[in-house]
């Protein structure tokens, strides 16, 4: 710059900032794609849950307690209450129920059901409040029913509930429920030490009462867990 | 025959499909105009006390604003040869902005450190950020002396690369872009949208680190722009580190502007706030207080060693040294010791007199530059004063800005409660949070679809 | 197979060599074409200078600015700046009895701060010399502040005023005429020609004319050099010049800042994405 001709100081800045625009696009994709959280552990889980997610059915259409009974509405203020699928495979075979009678008045979350297995009684909750207008006695004479179509002809009760509407919004259903059923199964496997022996048939189907290969002695303790009824 | 009838039916076709998009068009318009229509109606008591006092200043700077745009600078204007500058720029640009540096300085902590515990006023930050650069920027349009010409700079006649102010104008455009972004989430809740706001939340981050990176750097350019007047910036204030302090003391700027917002915001929109955010209100104050405090107590070392650095304690025995001495021990360092006490002691209200004297201490030090310091040595006949239109359109502008932000802050979910949706969205959060299941990126956990 | 290995090695680097050759520096715009057009400038002889101000009238002229009445002597009075309507004035100084006049305008410099602020590259640096504006200027009087020297002026009563300033009358020149101030100057006090010439002539008349002048070229270094250059038989700072304006060129204050922007904007999102993910991830406990 000996100060007889012109020399711009400035020449490559508008190529400098396109560079860095360029930078900056480039470095988005780049940074995204290096922070994206590597899915190991949940990979680890997803396999078991993979063998397994076909095991529990869980309608979409009806709404879940997470007592594990459900609710499926059949008008504004009627509805039906049965157990659902987790509940029979966890306890296995009934041999008695013990349901609220006709006019019988239930509240949701307070006990209500009782089942009767292998000579221990396990207590149930009410998934909504109301009036009890009818009862399933097939199902009363033989509980078998409950385990072949839990969610069908295995249902327990129609009850009158004038509050059904703001009783099915503590419960869950749809995708929700889908994901507190998964919820379900993590505590299971925490509890087999992802030891799938216990429960699974050479078919690789659970086996009914399953609870009871976990822990042949206190096994109702851990339904009671289950069904939240545990006695703190 | 047969061809004409069936031309005539193809243009029959052609013509009503264009009607009826033209018509859905415009019933969508009309739609949106009724909907700000409705919401224009005001919320609460029209005549407030604040209302009365501003609305004519409002009125009567918008029919100046229009009498500025149409005639010379000269009318109504005290810019001269001397002083190009006047307070458009000196004040409005100057020392707003740094007041908006709130916005950045949260978004840095809330954001990027994660900090839930500031998570509450980061919307109204941004809100008012947003709002104080589009306001300010109208400010620089106003200020232009061939004002149809701004889009020179954007459209690319010419890309003046080589000009502090060009970065900075870009800069300005960008960032208030980056803000709406990080904004536009509450506007999607407002208006139920949730997949549009799934959208522009999954952008916040980018928005927020590019608003960061661009904060600094035009911060610091307001600062860079008197590099250039070297000779009449009195010595005391000129420095090759001028952009250094501008970017240090924007952001305790931001803070205190932070703090008496919240204040103010605290007594007249308490109807809207969430019981979440007043319990918590008293504890975030005290935590901007200790930020301020920080910042300005770095702030005050770094004007120390740019004063051993330049020698400056040559000039200190003159007028202009005690208005040096009197800003930076009285503006910055007795703030600083404010902020200090107040935040131990938990006291509120020390705080906020802190955060006060910070935000005249900033203004003053803005004006410095751009007004007083500069061309110090010129007799006061020949400095500039601003005219009464001046100062009328300058009120006029934060007025107008207060304004929109009480609008939005009574209608869009602001400082509020999270929708029904919103917390349906976080229960199911904390379901699946608690079997460990691993987030993708602290949003939804990553399930294949249920058969 | 050998072969076939040494063929496809050979031809690589024939390739290889060969676009280097083609895709030289020069197609990647690495390599700076040097100009070949050296600057104007206009050498100020204040001992020459009467006074008359003719210089000042050409000047309006030749703008189509209105004509100052030259006649008038009262205007020496005071020290007159340049404005909007006079791209140039004639002032008066005493200095030990004499009476000097200098004239002032637009000092050209070979690092103009007003080019360096400019952000629509309104104010642009000719090859030939001259500082000139232009009409996609914004009106934003960035120049302004940023001038050593206070030349641009506003038209701040026009609604779409101009910057005016001297703007060595570069359409003259450019068809080959000289400066309408150095054209009228009956005293040839002003000199136009190639600024490496009249550095020359100025030294030439220093050095010969001993005791005439004081041995100092002002605008031969300030601010970086620039196009308009005074010589002076009394110092400079008596007759209203500036002298501490300093040898740097003032572009050179800004290039701090704006060559640290591309720094800041590549490393703090790297940074911030780096602390976000990072704290992110420390309280989930990871």
């Amino acid at each position: 710059m000996e100060g007889f001709t012109y020399v711009d100081i400035f020449a490559t800045k508008g190529i400098e900032y396109i560079f860095v625009i360029c930078f900056l696009l480039l470095f988005v994709v780049f940074a995204y794609s290096t922070f994206k959280p590597k899915h190991k552990t949940l990979t680890q889980k997803r396999s078991i849950g993979d063998l397994i997610r076909q095991w529990f059915v869980v309608p979409e259409f009806l709404y879940y307690h997470q007592g594990h009974t459900w609710v499926l509405p059949e008008s504004e203020k009627v509805a039906k209450i049965g157990l659902d699928d987790f509940a029979q495979k966890l306890v296995g075979r009934i041999e008695a129920l013990k349901i609220p009678k006709m006019g019988e008045e239930i509240v949701q979350g307070e006990k209500a059901l009782r089942i009767e297995v292998g000579g221990k009684g396990i207590e149930m909750l009410a998934p909504l409040d109301g009036e009890v207008i009818d009862v399933n006695e097939e199902v009363l004479k033989d509980p078998s029913r409950l385990m072949e179509d839990p969610y069908g002809e295995g249902w327990l009760l129609r009850v009158y509930s004038p509050n059904l509407r703001s009783n099915l919004r503590n419960l869950l259903t749809g995708r929700l429920a889908r994901r507190w059923m998964d919820v379900v199964k993590e505590n299971l496997f925490s509890r087999m030490d992802y030891n799938l022996g216990l429960v699974l048939q050479d078919g690789g189907i659970p086996v009914s009462g399953m609870a009871k290969s976990l822990d042949p002695e206190n096994w109702d303790e851990i339904v009671k867990e289950f069904f939240l009824t545990k006695e703190a | 025959m047969r061809g004409e009838a069936q031309s005539i039916d193809l243009k029959k076709n052609v013509i009503v499909s264009v009607f009826s998009k033209i018509s859905l068009l415009v019933f969508y318009l009309l739609g949106f105009f009724v909907l700000i229509a409705k919401e224009l109606k005001p919320k609460g008591r029209v005549l407030t006390l604040f209302n009365v006092i501003t609305f004519p200043i409002i009125i009567l700077g918008i029919s100046l604003v229009l009498k500025h745009i149409f005639e010379g600078l000269s009318a109504g204007s005290n810019v001269s040869q001397e002083f190009p500058w006047g307070i458009f720029i000196g004040f409005n640009v100057m020392v707003g902005v740094p007041f908006a540096g709130g916005a950045y300085a949260l978004a840095f902590v809330v954001y990027i450190l994660n900090s839930e515990k500031y998570h509450p006023i980061i919307r109204p930050t941004i809100l008012n950020g947003f709002l104080a650069y589009v306001f300010y920027a109208s400010a620089i349009f106003l200020d232009l002396g061939r004002k149809w010409n701004i889009l020179n700079p954007i459209i690319g006649n010419e890309f003046g690369v080589n000009s502090v102010l060009f970065l900075v104008a870009w800069h300005f455009l960008l960032y208030m872009i980056a803000q709406l972004i990080e904004f536009s989430p509450t506007i999607a809740e407002w208006l139920e949208l949730k997949k549009t706001k799934k959208i522009l939340s999954s952008m916040t981050l980018g928005a927020c680190v590019f608003g960061i990176a661009l904060s600094t750097l035009h911060q610091s350019g307001l600062g860079a722009l008197f590099m250039m007047a070297k000779g009449k910036l009195h010595p005391l204030w000129y420095s090759e580190f001028i952009p250094v302090l501008f970017f240090i003391s924007s952001i305790f700027a931001g803070l205190s502007v932070v703090i008496v917002e919240g204040t103010i915001s605290k007594k007249v929109f308490r109807h809207r706030m969430s019981e979440e955010y007043l319990r918590n209100y008293d504890d975030i104050v005290t935590g901007l207080g200790r930020g301020a405090a920080v910042t300005l107590f770095v702030y005050f070392f770094l004007k120390l060693l740019i004063f051993i650095h330049g020698k400056s304690w040559v000039y200190i025995n003159s007028p202009m040294g005690f208005w040096y001495l009197f800003e930076v021990l009285g503006l910055v360092l007795v703030p600083c010791l404010m902020f200090y006490y107040g935040q131990r002691e938990k006291n509120i209200n020390l705080i906020r007199a802190a955060a006060c004297v910070t935000m005249l201490g900033v203004i003053i030090n803005r004006l410095n530059y751009s007004m007083i310091a500069f061309k110090w040595y010129l007799p006061l006949s020949e400095r500039y004063i601003p005219t009464w239109q001046e100062v009328v359109i300058t009120l006029t502008i934060i007025f107008t800005q207060l304004w929109i932000f009480r609008w939005v802050v009574n209608r869009m979910p602001v400082y509020g409660e999270a929708k029904e949706w919103e917390k349906e969205e976080a229960k199911e959060a904390i379901l699946l949070g608690e079997l460990g299941f691993t987030m993708a990126d602290g949003g939804k956990p990553y399930m294949k679809k249920e058969v | 197979m050998k072969r076939r290995e040494f063929l496809k090695i050979g031809l690589s680097f024939a390739t290889a060599l060969s676009l280097s050759g083609i895709l030289g520096k020069r197609a990647m715009g690495l390599e700076v074409k040097p100009t070949t057009k050296e600057f104007y400038g206009i050498l100020v002889d204040t001992t020459r200078c009467i006074g008359c101000r003719t210089c000042e009238l050409a000047c309006a002229e030749s703008h189509g600015l209105p004509a100052p009445d030259v006649e008038d002597r009262t205007v020496f009075e005071s020290i007159r700046k340049t404005n909007d309507k006079r791209l140039t004035v004639v002032n008066r100084f005493s200095v030990d009895g004499r009476e000097i006049y200098v004239k002032s305008q637009c000092m050209h410099c070979n690092q103009p701060a007003c080019v360096a602020a400019c952000l629509v590259k309104a104010m642009k640096k000719r090859q030939e010399g001259p500082v000139t504006w232009d009409e996609n200027c914004m009106g934003c009087r960035y120049c302004m502040v940023s001038c050593p020297f206070d030349m641009p002026k506003f038209e701040y009563d026009e609604a779409f005023g101009r910057i005016m300033k001297c703007d060595m009358c570069y359409s003259r020149i450019a068809i080959g005429k000289v400066p309408a101030c150095v054209e009228a100057c009956p005293q040839e006090a002003l000199t136009f020609g190639k600024r490496r010439d009249i550095l020359n002539e100025a030294k030439r008349r220093i050095y010969t004319d001993t005791g005439r002048y004081v041995p100092y070229i002002y605008g031969e270094h300030e601010v970086g050099g620039t196009s308009y250059v005074y010589i002076s038989s009394v110092p400079f700072e008596k007759i209203g010049f500036k002298t501490d304006v300093g040898y740097r060129p003032y572009p050179e204050f800004t290039t701090g800042f704006l060559y640290s922007v591309p720094i800041i904007l590549v490393l703090w999102p790297a940074f911030l994405t780096g602390i976000h993910h990072l704290t992110k991830e420390h309280r989930k406990g990871e």
